[in-house]
C-alpha cells in the first residue's frame, strides 16, 4: 500500500511536468495546426541550457528555469518567423517534415556543443528525500512537479486573462477574421510558438534535474508528448493536462509492477489503443469540416 | 510563334517524357553493368544501400506520394524484413537464406495489414504519429523479446559460402531485381482506377468518397503495395550486413532516408524515389566516412528536409519537368480563358443513356429518394431538426430556403458527407442511411458541391476518371488513363463543352468552368439521381441557360434531380415539385405555383415583394 501511494504521488508530480509541456505542443497545434515534432528536442535543449547556467554560474538549476526558458522562448519565435511562417499555408504534412527535420538539426547540434554522453544536474539536494510517515518524495521531484505547475497556471492566466490570450484564441476560431478586427495573426503565432517552446524549454530545465539525458533522448519524449496530446484530443488543453496526468500514472505503474523495460512501450501502445477506439481523443470534439472555409 | 517552329527536333528532344527515357534507360543499363566492370567493393557497398532505400522510397511513393499519406514507418518494413530473415536463418541453420525472403515479403505485408487497420481510422496527422509510433514500438518490441530477436546484442546471419570474387553479387542483382520489380507496381498504380482513386484520396478525401471510392480498402492496398517488396528488400540488406540489431535496423533514420529520398527527387514521380535514393545515400556515407558521422548526419539529413520542405516541395524531378516544358511552351498563349464548347448531344453517348418513355410512366410516381425525420445538431444548433422530403422517380425536384435553413447540411447527410443523428434515408426502396457514402454512390447517388470540389491537381479528364461506378476488385485495376474509360470521360467532357480543356489542371479553371467538370464527374457515376447544390450560383447568365438546358435533357433520358438554388427563377421554371426547409425541417411542399402562394413560405422567405415575372420566366426556358 506505501509502495502505491508513493508510486500514485510520484507519478502525479511527474504528470505534472508532461502537462506543462504537452500543453505547449497542443497550443501550437491548436492555434497553427502545426504538430511540432522538434518539441521534444526543445526540451532536452532547455535541459542542457539549465545544465550549462547551473555548471558555469553555479545558479540553482530550477532557479535557472528563469534564464532557460526565455532563451527556448526567443528560439522559438525566431524559428517560426524563418521556417514555419513560409509554410503556414502548405498542407500539414509539409509542417511535419519541416519539424522533424528541425529536430534532427537540434539533435545534431547538441550533440556537437555538449557531446553525446549522457548528461546529469545534480543540485546538493539531488539525493534527499521528504518523509512522510513511510512515503519518501525525493526533493527534487517535488519541487520540480510544483515549479511545473506553477509554471502552467502562469501559461493558464495568459491564455484565458489577458488580451494576448484572447488574441490567440481568436486567431486559432478564424485567422481571417481575426485580421479583421485588428490582431496581427503573424505576431500572435510567433508568440504562440514561442509560448510553446517555452513550456518545453521550462520542462526540459525540471526533468534534467530528475533524470539524465542525451540529445537522442527526444525521441522518447517527443512519442510520449504525441501520446499525451493526441489521448487529450489534439489542439485540447484541458485534455492535454488531463491525459497528461493519467499518461503518467499508467507509465509509472508499468515500471513499477511490471517492468521498467516495458514502460517505454507504453506511449506507443496508448497511441494505438485510442486512435482505434476513439480517434479524436478524450476530450477532443469532432470538428465540423463540411462548412465552407474558402 | 517563329521560336515555336524554328527548332523542333530540339523541342522534341526536350520532351520530358523522351528525355526521362532515355536516361532511365542509361542509367539502368550502368546499373546491371556495373559489377562486372569494376570490382570496386567501396562503390558496389554505396550503390547496394542506395538500392535498398530506392526500393523503400519507391513503395513509399505509392501511399505518400500518390495517397497523400506521410508515412514514417518505411524504415520498420525494412526492418522487419530483415528481422524475419535474421530469426528464420538463425533458427534454420541448414536452410538456404534466399528462401526466407519472399517470407520476409509476407510479413511486411501482413504488419502493413495489421497497422494499416489502426491508422486507416486516423486521417492526416495522426496517421504520421501512429506509423512513428508503430516504428518505436516494433524497436521496443525487438529488444525486449530477447528469446526469438536476441535483444540488443542483436542476430548475426551465416556467412555467405560463395565464391569470394563475386562476393557482392548475389545482394547486388537481387535487389536490382526487386527495385524493378516495386517500380513496375508503383508504374501500373499509377495508371489504373486504383492509382487515380489514391490521388482523389490525396487531394479530397470527403469529396472522394462521393464519387464512389472506398476509402479504406483503397488506402490499405496502397499501404500493403507500399511495404510488401520493401520487406524483401529488407531482407535481402540484412543478410548483406550479416549482422542485425534494434537499434540498427530500427533506426527511424532509415524512415528519414527513405522519405528524404522521395522528397529530393519528386514524391509523385516514377523515378524521382529513385534518383532522390541515389543522391541521399552518397551524401550519407560521405558524411559518414569524411565529416565525422553521428551529429554530422543528422544535421545533414535535418538540414536537407528543412531546406527541401521550404525551398523545392516538389522535389528535382518535377523542377526540372517544369523547366523543360516552360522552355517548351515558351510565348503559347493559354487555353484556360477560351470559350466553353458549345456542347454535344446526349443522343452520342451511345449505350450510356437511353430515352426514357414518359407516356408509359406511372402517375404518380414512385418516390426514388425518401428522406424521413433526418436529423443532425452541431453542438446545441440543430441544423437539420425532422427534415422529410421525397424525390419522385424522373422528377426535377427543387429544395430552397432561407440561409442556413439546413439545405447544404442535408445534402451532405444525404450522401453522408457528415453523418445523420437520426432519421432514414431511402434510395429506390432501399435503405441507405447506414451505408457508407461511397457505397451510396455505387447505388445510384451523385452529388456536386456548392463551392466546387474538383480534385485540384488532376487534369480535367483525370478528375473525370476518378469516378467509380461501382466497386470490384476487378474495377481496381482497370487502366483509367487511356481505354474505354478514358472515352467514356471525354464524352462526357464533349457534353458539358469542356473535352478542349481536358489536359488542363483543375486548379487553373474559372469557377464556371469547374461547375461543368464536376457535372461531367458525377455523371461519369451515372448516378440515378443528381444532387445539385446550387448550379446556378456564382456563374454567368448563358452558362445559366445552358446548365438548365442540360439538367432537362438528363432528365428527359431518366435521370432524377434534387436541386438546391437560390435563384428562384431558375428554381421555378425547372423544378416541379419544390420542397421549402426552414429551421431544419420542411416547412411546405407542392408544385411552383402552390409554392409562390403559400403565405408561410411568403413571410419565412420568399418575403411580401416577391412577384415571378415573366421575363423571368423566359430567361430560364
Amino acid at each position: 500500500m506505501t509502495e502505491f501511494v508513493q508510486a500514485l504521488v510520484l507519478s502525479l508530480l511527474v504528470g505534472g511536468i508532461y502537462a506543462l509541456v504537452a500543453s505547449g505542443l497542443t497550443l501550437i497545434f491548436g492555434v497553427m495546426r502545426v504538430i511540432n515534432i522538434a518539441h521534444g528536442a526543445f526540451l532536452i535543449l532547455g535541459a542542457f541550457i539549465t545544465y550549462t547556467v547551473w555548471d558555469q554560474l553555479g545558479l540553482d538549476p530550477l532557479v535557472g528555469v528563469v534564464i532557460t526558458t526565455p532563451i527556448v522562448f526567443a528560439l522559438g519565435w525566431l524559428i517560426y518567423r524563418l521556417l514555419v511562417r513560409p509554410i503556414r499555408h502548405a498542407p500539414m504534412s509539409s509542417t511535419v517534415l519541416l519539424t522533424f527535420g528541425l529536430a534532427l538539426v537540434t539533435e545534431g547540434v547538441m550533440g556537437l556543443v555538449w557531446g553525446n554522453e549522457s548528461t546529469s544536474i545534480r543540485p546538493s539536494y539531488v539525493d534527499q528525500s521528504f518523509h512522510l510517515g513511510q512515503v519518501f518524495l525525493p526533493k527534487a521531484q517535488v519541487y520540480g512537479g510544483l515549479l511545473a505547475v506553477v509554471v502552467l497556471g502562469c501559461l493558464w492566466l495568459i491564455l484565458t486573462k489577458t488580451w494576448l490570450g484572447r488574441a490567440i484564441r481568436a486567431a486559432a476560431a478564424n485567422p481571417a477574421s481575426a485580421e479583421l478586427v485588428g490582431i496581427k495573426v503573424t505576431s500572435v503565432a510567433a508568440l504562440v510558438f514561442g509560448l510553446g517552446l517555452a513550456a518545453a524549454g521550462a520542462g526540459g530545465g525540471i526533468t534534467g534535474v530528475l533524470y539524465p539525458f542525451v540529445p537522442g533522448s527526444h525521441y522518447l519524449w517527443i512519442a510520449r508528448l504525441l501520446a499525451i496530446v493526441v489521448l487529450g484530443g489534439l489542439g485540447s488543453l484541458e485534455g492535454a493536462v488531463l491525459s497528461a496526468l493519467v499518461f503518467g500514472v499508467a507509465e509509472t505503474m508499468t515500471a513499477v509492477y511490471i517492468s521498467p523495460a516495458w514502460a517505454t512501450a507504453v506511449p506507443y501502445a496508448i497511441v494505438f489503443v485510442v486512435l482505434l477506439f476513439r480517434p479524436q481523443g478524450l476530450l477532443g470534439t469532432r470538428l465540423r469540416d463540411d462548412a465552407v472555409t474558402a | 510563334m517563329s521560336a515555336a517552329e524554328s527548332a523542333p527536333e530540339a523541342r522534341r528532344a526536350l520532351d520530358p517524357i523522351w528525355l526521362g527515357r532515355g536516361i532511365a534507360l542509361v542509367a539502368g543499363v550502368l546499373l546491371v553493368l556495373y559489377p562486372m566492370l569494376s570490382d570496386n567493393l567501396y562503390y558496389q557497398n554505396m550503390i547496394i544501400l542506395s538500392l535498398v532505400f530506392a526500393i523503400a522510397a519507391s513503395g513509399l511513393s505509392i501511399i505518400t506520394g500518390l495517397a497523400g499519406y506521410v508515412s514514417l514507418s518505411q524504415g520498420a518494413f525494412v526492418g522487419l524484413g530483415g528481422y524475419t530473415v535474421g530469426v528464420l536463418a538463425t533458427h534454420h541453420p541448414d536452410t538456404n537464406v534466399w528462401l526466407w525472403m519472399p517470407v520476409a515479403g509476407v510479413t511486411a505485408g501482413l504488419v502493413a495489414l495489421i497497422l494499416g487497420f489502426v491508422a486507416m481510422r486516423a486521417s492526416g496527422p495522426s496517421f504520421v504519429i501512429i506509423t512513428v509510433a508503430f516504428l518505436f514500438l516494433v524497436q521496443v518490441i525487438a529488444i525486449n523479446w530477447r528469446s526469438v530477436s536476441g535483444g540488443t546484442e542483436g542476430l548475426s546471419l551465416p556467412i555467405p559460402t560463395w565464391d569470394a570474387d563475386i562476393a557482392n553479387w548475389p545482394f547486388y542483382y537481387s535487389l536490382v531485381g526487386i527495385l524493378a520489380l516495386q517500380l513496375l507496381l508503383t508504374w501500373w498504380i499509377r495508371r489504373t482506377k486504383l492509382g487515380t482513386g489514391l490521388v482523389a484520396i490525396r487531394d479530397d478525401e470527403t469529396k472522394a468518397a462521393t464519387l464512389g471510392i472506398n476509402l479504406p480498402v483503397e488506402k490499405m492496398i496502397a499501404f500493403i503495395a507500399s511495404s510488401v517488396l520493401v520487406g524483401v528488400g529488407g531482407g535481402v540488406y540484412g543478410y548483406y550486413l550479416t549482422f542485425i540489431d534494434p537499434r540498427g535496423m530500427f533506426n527511424i533514420l532509415l524512415s528519414v532516408e527513405a522519405m528524404l529520398a522521395l522528397l529530393v527527387g519528386g514524391k509523385a514521380t516514377l523515378w524521382g524515389p529513385v534518383l532522390g535514393a541515389f543522391i541521399v545515400e552518397p551524401l550519407n556515407e560521405y558524411a559518414n566516412n569524411n565529416l565525422g558521422g553521428g551529429n554530422t548526419r543528422l544535421l545533414l539529413f535535418g538540414g536537407l528536409l528543412v531546406l527541401i520542405v521550404l525551398f523545392l516541395p516538389q522535389g528535382v524531378l518535377p523542377a526540372i519537368e517544369s523547366l523543360l516544358n516552360w522552355v517548351r511552351t515558351r510565348g503559347r498563349a493559354g487555353l484556360v480563358g477560351a470559350r466553353i464548347g458549345t456542347g454535344g448531344s446526349l443522343a452520342s453517348l451511345t449505350g450510356r443513356l437511353s430515352l426514357v418513355d414518359r407516356a408509359a410512366a406511372v402517375d404518380p410516381r414512385p418516390p426514388l429518394l425518401e428522406v424521413k425525420d433526418l436529423r443532425k445538431a452541431f453542438g446545441g444548433l440543430k441544423a437539420v431538426d425532422g427534415a422529410s422530403l421525397v424525390v419522385p422517380e424522373g422528377s426535377i425536384t427543387g429544395l430552397i430556403g432561407p440561409n442556413g435553413s439546413g439545405k447544404t447540411t442535408l445534402f451532405n447527410l444525404i450522401d453522408d458527407t457528415i453523418h445523420a443523428d437520426g432519421g432514414e434515408i431511402w434510395l429506390a426502396g432501399e435503405r441507405i442511411d447506414r451505408l457508407s457514402p461511397w457505397t451510396r454512390a455505387h447505388r445510384g447517388l451523385g452529388r456536386t458541391f456548392q463551392i466546387t470540389r474538383l480534385f485540384r491537381e488532376m487534369t480535367v479528364l483525370e478528375n473525370v476518371v476518378a469516378a467509380q461506378r461501382s466497386f470490384s476488385w476487378g474495377q481496381l485495376g482497370r487502366i483509367a488513363v487511356s481505354g474505354s474509360e478514358a472515352r467514356a470521360a471525354e464524352e462526357l467532357l464533349e457534353y458539358v463543352g469542356m473535352r478542349s480543356f481536358r489536359d488542363q489542371k483543375a486548379r487553373a479553371l474559372s469557377f464556371g468552368q469547374q461547375k461543368l467538370v464536376e457535372l461531367a464527374q458525377v455523371l461519369m457515376l451515372d448516378p440515378k439521381l443528381i444532387l445539385l447544390d446550387e448550379p446556378a450560383g456564382g456563374i454567368n447568365p448563358v452558362l445559366i441557360d445552358r446548365m438548365s438546358g442540360m439538367i432537362r435533357e438528363l432528365n428527359s433520358y431518366g435521370k432524377t434531380f434534387l436541386i438546391v438554388e437560390h435563384n428562384m427563377p431558375f428554381v421555378l421554371g425547372l423544378c416541379d415539385p419544390v420542397h421549402v426547409l426552414a429551421r431544419g425541417h420542411t416547412m411546405a411542399s407542392g408544385t411552383p405555383d402552390q409554392i409562390q402562394k403559400d403565405p408561410a413560405v411568403v413571410d419565412a422567405y420568399l418575403g411580401d415583394d416577391f412577384v415571378l415575372e415573366d421575363e423571368h420566366e423566359r430567361t430560364v426556358r
